[in-house]
């Protein structure tokens, strides 16, 4: 194929990242070094200070927090979704695609509305309250959402399959002959998984677990909804500074900073021996 | 392809076809005036409504900022945002003779300190903060911010999830003004907070009402309106105004600068502004109605209950929240250490 028509075929992507995600970053960007009039406008003075604000103990907490959200309910994913691909990935093909299919129907629906499902479930008079009060297990309704364990079950139920398509992904390309010649070699089930297969399922894992982490500190409405407004992550510190303190610059230094994090870990799995392409997609 | 051609040229005509017909963009508070209100409204007048909505005033100052100069034809500040968009120069003077139903309006509510002399603004409702409580649940009558924090009321209050408000209401608890900056007061507000933090289950501005009603919590610091409709639902919930003082606040009509369907805008004040329609957003929407001649056709549930129709005499004990400039930044901090 030509040069020009390569270009050609290819412009609409490249119109469309430019767009729609580079532009807006750059806005962002140089948002970050403006400073507020505290009603919402900007006035343009280049400054460093909203960066320095991020490191005032207040604000440094909400990140701490959004760190051991993010870490458990990583956590739990990766427990969740590394069994559950292994169990797809030895199915015959034709049920594979329909698990995996299974896996992405959630996304059809809003997630806001998905939440709004969970607090039917879970709140005080809720289903599965009212359900074990009649079976008469529990005499007094537990408390499932409105603390953090809701928070930690709406993520980690909103994220999963963010989880397991990565991992998914990984672990069906592991080749079979590879297992069966540990196993001829007399190889036990257990160093097989952990030799082998979790090995060979590293980018997978790495990449499920960026794709879980940075969007979990960063849903702030699943963390209002079943947290009942009581905790603040990254997401909500940073929705809070659009719309309610009408600080755009330090909402933009904030997002920056996420973005930087996130090419921090990606450099760190660089660093690990991991492959950008393995990062690519599934 | 050509026949995607043909559609893509047929949409634009349709695209064309709208521009031609009457219209009006009006941005508003979400859960303010019910549907079928505005589809009546197109009916009978044949404009089209493009109907936007907003939760905060921030929310809703944010929104015209981002938006071109123009995009809205109607909107609904309340008191400070008001005050704000006036020296802004983002909205424009009203002419109160396009409106025939301006009589209807209670003079008690004209003439506010955020637009003397109602250049800009009209009234559409008020509202104040109250708090609500289950009779069953608290023995010693509640009177003041103060007797929220006895430890019998652990995991059982719903506040509403406004920073301005809620700092507002520690100060007041404190014998502070609602809109104190001093850094020192502030600190004692964030201190009182995280004294009261065991007792708050959740934070919600959205529908804090369903928390009464589900009896998720027995208390709650929320809208006057969201008050009525949880005791219309509850007999057991008592309404308090409480002694130091609580937050009112007035939404107002205001038509921003450049806006393209000026006489649209008016016409759809005018209608609101009739005491058939307001009745049929009050009951809806049991804020305090600030028309006069809607007043007699208003239930009784409606008048009677001191949450709903707020009487002057406390209203007139209400706060406005009011611009404070940076403070802001003292606030953000608090309420980001409170969470």
């Amino acid at each position: 194929m030509n040069k020009t028509l390569k270009f050609i075929l290819l412009a609409p992507v490249i119109i469309y990242a430019l767009i729609l995600i580079l532009f807006p970053i750059l806005y962002i960007l140089v948002l970050s070094f403006q400073t507020s009039d505290n009603y919402g406008g900007i006035i343009y003075a280049f400054t460093i200070y909203n960066y320095i604000r991020i490191f005032d103990p207040i604000y440094l907490k909400v990140f701490l927090v959004s760190g051991i959200f993010g870490f458990f309910v990583t956590l739990a994913c990766l427990i969740i979704a590394y069994p559950f691909s292994i169990f797809v990935s030895e199915k015959k093909p034709h049920i594979q695609k329909l698990l995996i299919t299974l896996v992405l129907i959630p996304f059809l629906t809003n997630s806001l509305i998905r939440t709004y499902g969970w607090i039917v479930l879970l709140r005080k008079e809720g289903i599965i309250n009212t359900l074990l009060s009649n079976l008469s297990i529990i005499d007094n309704p537990l408390s499932f959402m409105y603390n953090n364990l809701g928070i930690f079950i709406g993520l980690t139920y909103t994220l999963l399959p963010f989880m397991i398509l990565p991992i998914y992904n990984s672990v069906s390309k592991i080749d079979k002959k590879v297992i069966e010649a540990a196993q001829d070699l007399g190889a036990k089930p257990l160093s097989i998984f952990f030799k082998i297969i979790v090995p060979s399922t590293y980018s997978g894992i790495f990449n499920g677990c960026i794709m879980t982490f940075i969007p979990a500190i960063g849903m702030f409405f699943i963390v209002d909804l079943l947290g009942g407004g009581k905790i603040m992550l990254i997401g909500n510190l940073i929705k809070n500074q659009f719309l309610v303190s009408r600080n755009w610059p330090f909402g933009s230094a904030l997002a920056i900073f996420l973005i930087v994090v996130t090419l921090v870990l990606v450099k760190v799995y660089k660093k690990l021996g991991g492959k950008m392409d393995d990062l690519g997609g599934f | 392809m050509k026949r995607i051609l043909i559609l893509i040229i047929f949409m634009f005509f349709l695209s064309g076809c709208g521009k031609e017909r009457e219209e009006v963009n009006i941005l508003n508070w979400s859960s303010y005036i019910p549907d079928a209100v505005i589809r009546d409204f197109e009916r009978e007048y044949g404009i089209k409504v493009n109907y936007n909505t907003y939760s905060s005033n921030e929310e809703c100052l944010a929104k015209l900022q981002a938006a071109k100069s123009g995009t809205y034809d109607l909107v609904f500040p309340s008191d400070y945002l008001v005050e704000l968009l006036i020296e802004k120069e983002m909205i424009q003077p009203l002419v109160k003779s396009k409106l025939q139903n301006i009589g209807n309006l209670n003079t008690n509510y004209l003439n506010l300190e955020f637009d003397p002399g109602n250049i800009y603004t009209l009234p559409f409702l008020a509202a104040s903060v109250v708090i609500i409580y289950d009779k069953e649940f608290v023995k010693e009558p509640i009177t003041s911010y103060n007797d929220l924090l006895n430890t019998d009321y652990v995991n059982n209050i719903v506040l509403l999830d406004d920073q301005r408000i809620i700092i507002g209401m520690a100060l007041l608890a404190l014998g502070y003004d609602m809109n104190d900056t001093s850094e020192e007061h502030l600190e004692e507000a964030t201190a009182w907070l995280h004294e009261l933090k065991p007792n708050i289950k959740a934070f919600d501005s959205d529908a804090p009402k369903t928390f009464m009603i589900t009896k998720e919590t027995k208390i709650g610091v929320i809208w006057n309106a969201e008050a009525a409709l949880a005791m219309n639902e509850v007999p057991a919930l008592e309404v308090v105004y409480p002694e130091e003082g609580f937050n009112i606040s007035v939404d107002n009509f205001a038509i921003p600068v450049n806006a393209k369907n000026l006489d649209n805008a008016y016409k759809f004040i005018d209608y609101i502004l009739r005491p058939d329609i307001m009745q049929k957003i009050i009951e809806e929407y049991p804020y305090k109605n600030l028309n006069i001649k809607t007043q007699e056709l208003l239930s009784p549930t409606y008048l009677n209950n001191i949450a709903s129709n707020i009487p002057d005499s406390y209203f007139n004990r209400g706060i406005f929240v009011k611009n404070i400039g940076a403070g802001i930044l003292a606030y953000d901090k608090a309420w980001v250490s409170i969470k």
